[in-house]
């Protein structure tokens, strides 16, 4: 269960943690699409396996769900979404 | 890494590699045939329709597909070959059609041909199972498989971290020294530890790919918003839609399309045209194909309908976009370094299935040492051997089935059949591995497996004679399978020897008791230790 939902709850931060590289670096977001699409992949993958470090099972997903909340807040705060393009 | 930290890591590894190891299998066995799917479309053509001379070229093709078809008109993919083919969108079918210029008869009707599509049962076997998708938004198998690669990527991370601190050690440390199971056990670390780069590939393509959907909807959602769905389209696609004023044109011939495809990119091999509103003067043509000699070969002449150049993208002449997406293909599929590559990635697929399938017996064998007996470690013992050997006979047959219907009154439910007769074998070969002993099932279907393989090029021969061999596609695909036979045989060869060399585990012969030796591996025995230490 504790596998599940780190990889569940993964898939989101991971988007939005690479939508805040997008809106960081300076370059037009849509030029690198696809290199976002597997940077995203790939961080996923990592960050579904960090969640298997700590010993006990809600540390980590606390830590999800507080750096989801605080990637969306953090990307509400930039000019991507629905205004940047 | 610490004791307790490195147990979490391997229950991680061992969690993934159960949930997402049966999947793999059947996606990497079929993969690894399907490295070579242009040449397997080839070879299931039979002989006798190969020699029926094309009643019409691509132009003739053409003309009679979009009279009769007006979907067509709006977009078609052309495949140029001896025997030409168009593949659009039926609205009234709601499926894709494909028609060939063998189908029309000389008065141009388009006649019900019966053809074998055991290329593109393969194909669908490997990206999505074979499980259908029935026209929704969402294509339910390749998501599934996304998901799953999602899951082989963290396995592989997570392996790494496990044998990393000894990966010397266990390169090349392919020995039991009298327990056979660690033998098992080093050929699944030495597998996993060679393969990891071709591994990784496969894991995050495949997950780039079989994910798109669901990453393209939630980037949405999430950070880029509805602004991102015509930025996707823009920036992937070759050209913009058609915008049609209603002027129609007269199209071209398709040898001039080539012709000035050629004169703005020399280097281009044709593998297809597009052609989006055929015969209206908005409408353009893209000649896809590859410049050979780079990992992202893919390139595209765009080309308007009086063969005016809209766009060329070809290495060195494309957006960030399209250089990073041509090698996620790429890389996937293998075909960008020729025949020698090609048949390194069959050969890493096979090991790959292999792989797999070693890791779900030492998961079984493992929990049943450290938990004692357990129905389920039993239950997913069997059920691994039963899906193994109903996907290796069943492809097996399904290739069987695609030489030998053609040739019997049953030849119009060919591509029924071929998808038939592979779940039929499955569904059997599952149900009887429940009930035998996993023993005398494995040491039966090892005997068999080869048998077939072997079968088929011997059957090919039989009916087409010659022309099996001497033909270069129909040649290689039957060394293929020949190849396969002979592996298989090989992994026979090395079960026969295991069972002559050592007392099986319990678990085979369905006697486990709580007084069986436990058996536990050397980085769990190095985790326990650690663990030990620590709390002392």
């Amino acid at each position: 269960m504790r596998y599940f939902l780190g990889i569940l709850l993964s898939l989101p931060l991971s988007l939005m943690l690479v939508g805040l590289l997008a809106a960081a670096l300076p370059m037009p977001w849509q030029g690198w699409l696809v290199l976002q699409l597997i940077v995203a992949i790939t961080l996923w993958m990592v960050l579904a396996l960090l969640v298997a470090l700590p010993a006990k099972t809600w540390p980590p997903m606390a830590a999800l769900l507080v750096a989801n909340l605080a990637a969306w807040l953090a990307l509400q705060a930039t000019p991507l979404y629905g205004v940047g393009a | 890494m610490k004791g307790e930290r490195l147990r979490r890591m391997i229950d991680l590894h061992a969690w993934l590699g159960m949930v997402s190891g049966l999947a793999l299998f059947v996606a990497f066995f079929a993969g690894a045939i399907n490295v070579f799917h242009h040449e397997l479309h080839h070879w299931q053509e039979p002989h006798s329709a190969e020699q029926a001379a094309a009643p019409m070229g691509m132009d003739g093709l053409l003309e009679q597909v979009t009279e009769q078809y007006p979907d067509a008109r709006k977009r078609l993919y052309l495949l140029p070959d001896e025997d030409p083919g168009v593949m659009w969108f039926e609205s009234s079918e709601g499926d894709w059609v494909t028609a060939h210029a063998t189908d029309f008869n000389a008065e141009g009707v388009r006649e019900d041909v019966p053809r074998s599509a055991l290329a593109d049962f393969i194909n669908e076997l490997h990206f999505a199972l074979g499980i259908p998708n029935p026209g929704w938004p969402i294509n339910i198998g390749m998501t599934f498989m996304g998901l799953i690669s999602v899951m082989y990527g963290v396995a592989l991370f997570s392996g790494l971290l496990i044998h990393w601190p000894k990966i010397r050690k266990e390169f090349f440390a392919l020995k039991h020294e009298g327990n056979m199971r660690r033998y098992w056990k080093n050929l699944h670390n030495v597998i996993g530890i060679i393969s990891f780069p071709f591994h990784l590939i496969m894991s995050v393509t495949g997950a780039a790919m079989g994910m798109f959907t669901v990453v393209a909807v939630l980037l949405g959602a999430l950070v880029f918003g509805p602004q991102l769905r015509g930025v996707i389209s823009e920036e992937t696609e070759v050209w913009s839609a058609v915008d049609s004023q209603g002027d129609t044109v007269t199209m071209p011939l398709m040898d001039d399309v080539l012709a000035a495809a050629r004169n703005e990119l020399p280097e281009l091999t044709v593998d297809w045209l597009e052609i989006r509103g055929y015969g209206d003067a908005a409408g353009w043509i893209d000649v896809a194909g590859s410049v050979p000699g780079y990992l992202g070969h893919h390139a595209h002449v765009v080309l308007d309908p009086t063969l005016g150049p809209l766009r060329v993208i070809a290495p060195g002449q494309r957006s960030v976009n399209f250089a990073s997406l041509s090698p996620v293909y790429s890389l996937h599929f293998g075909d960008y370094g020729g025949l020698l590559v090609k048949l390194l990635y069959f050969a890493l697929g096979l090991l790959g299935s292999l792989l797999f399938v070693s890791g779900n017996i030492l998961w079984c064998e493992r929990r049943s040492d450290r938990t004692g007996p357990s129905r389920s470690s039993a239950f997913l013992l069997r059920l691994t051997l039963g899906v193994c050997a109903g996907v290796v006979i069943g492809i097996a047959f399904s290739f069987l089935a695609s030489k030998l219907l053609p040739h019997t009154p049953l030849a119009g439910l060919v591509a029924v059949a071929e998808r038939g007769v592979f779940a039929l074998i499955l569904v059997l070969l599952v149900a009887w591995s429940l009930r035998a002993s996993p023993l005398r099932f494995s040491s039966q279907m090892l005997r068999l497996a080869p048998l077939c393989y072997l079968a088929i090029p011997l059957l090919h021969t039989g009916l087409e004679g010659a022309h099996a061999w001497l033909e270069a596609d129909n040649r290689l695909v039957n060394l293929l399978l020949l190849a396969v036979a002979a592996c298989l045989w090989v992994v026979r060869r090395q079960f026969r020897k295991r069972i002559r060399q050592a007392e099986p585990h319990p678990l085979w012969v369905g006697k486990v008791s709580e007084g069986d030796p436990k058996h536990l591996t050397d980085t769990e025995l190095e985790a326990d230790a650690e663990a030990l230490n620590s709390a002392t």
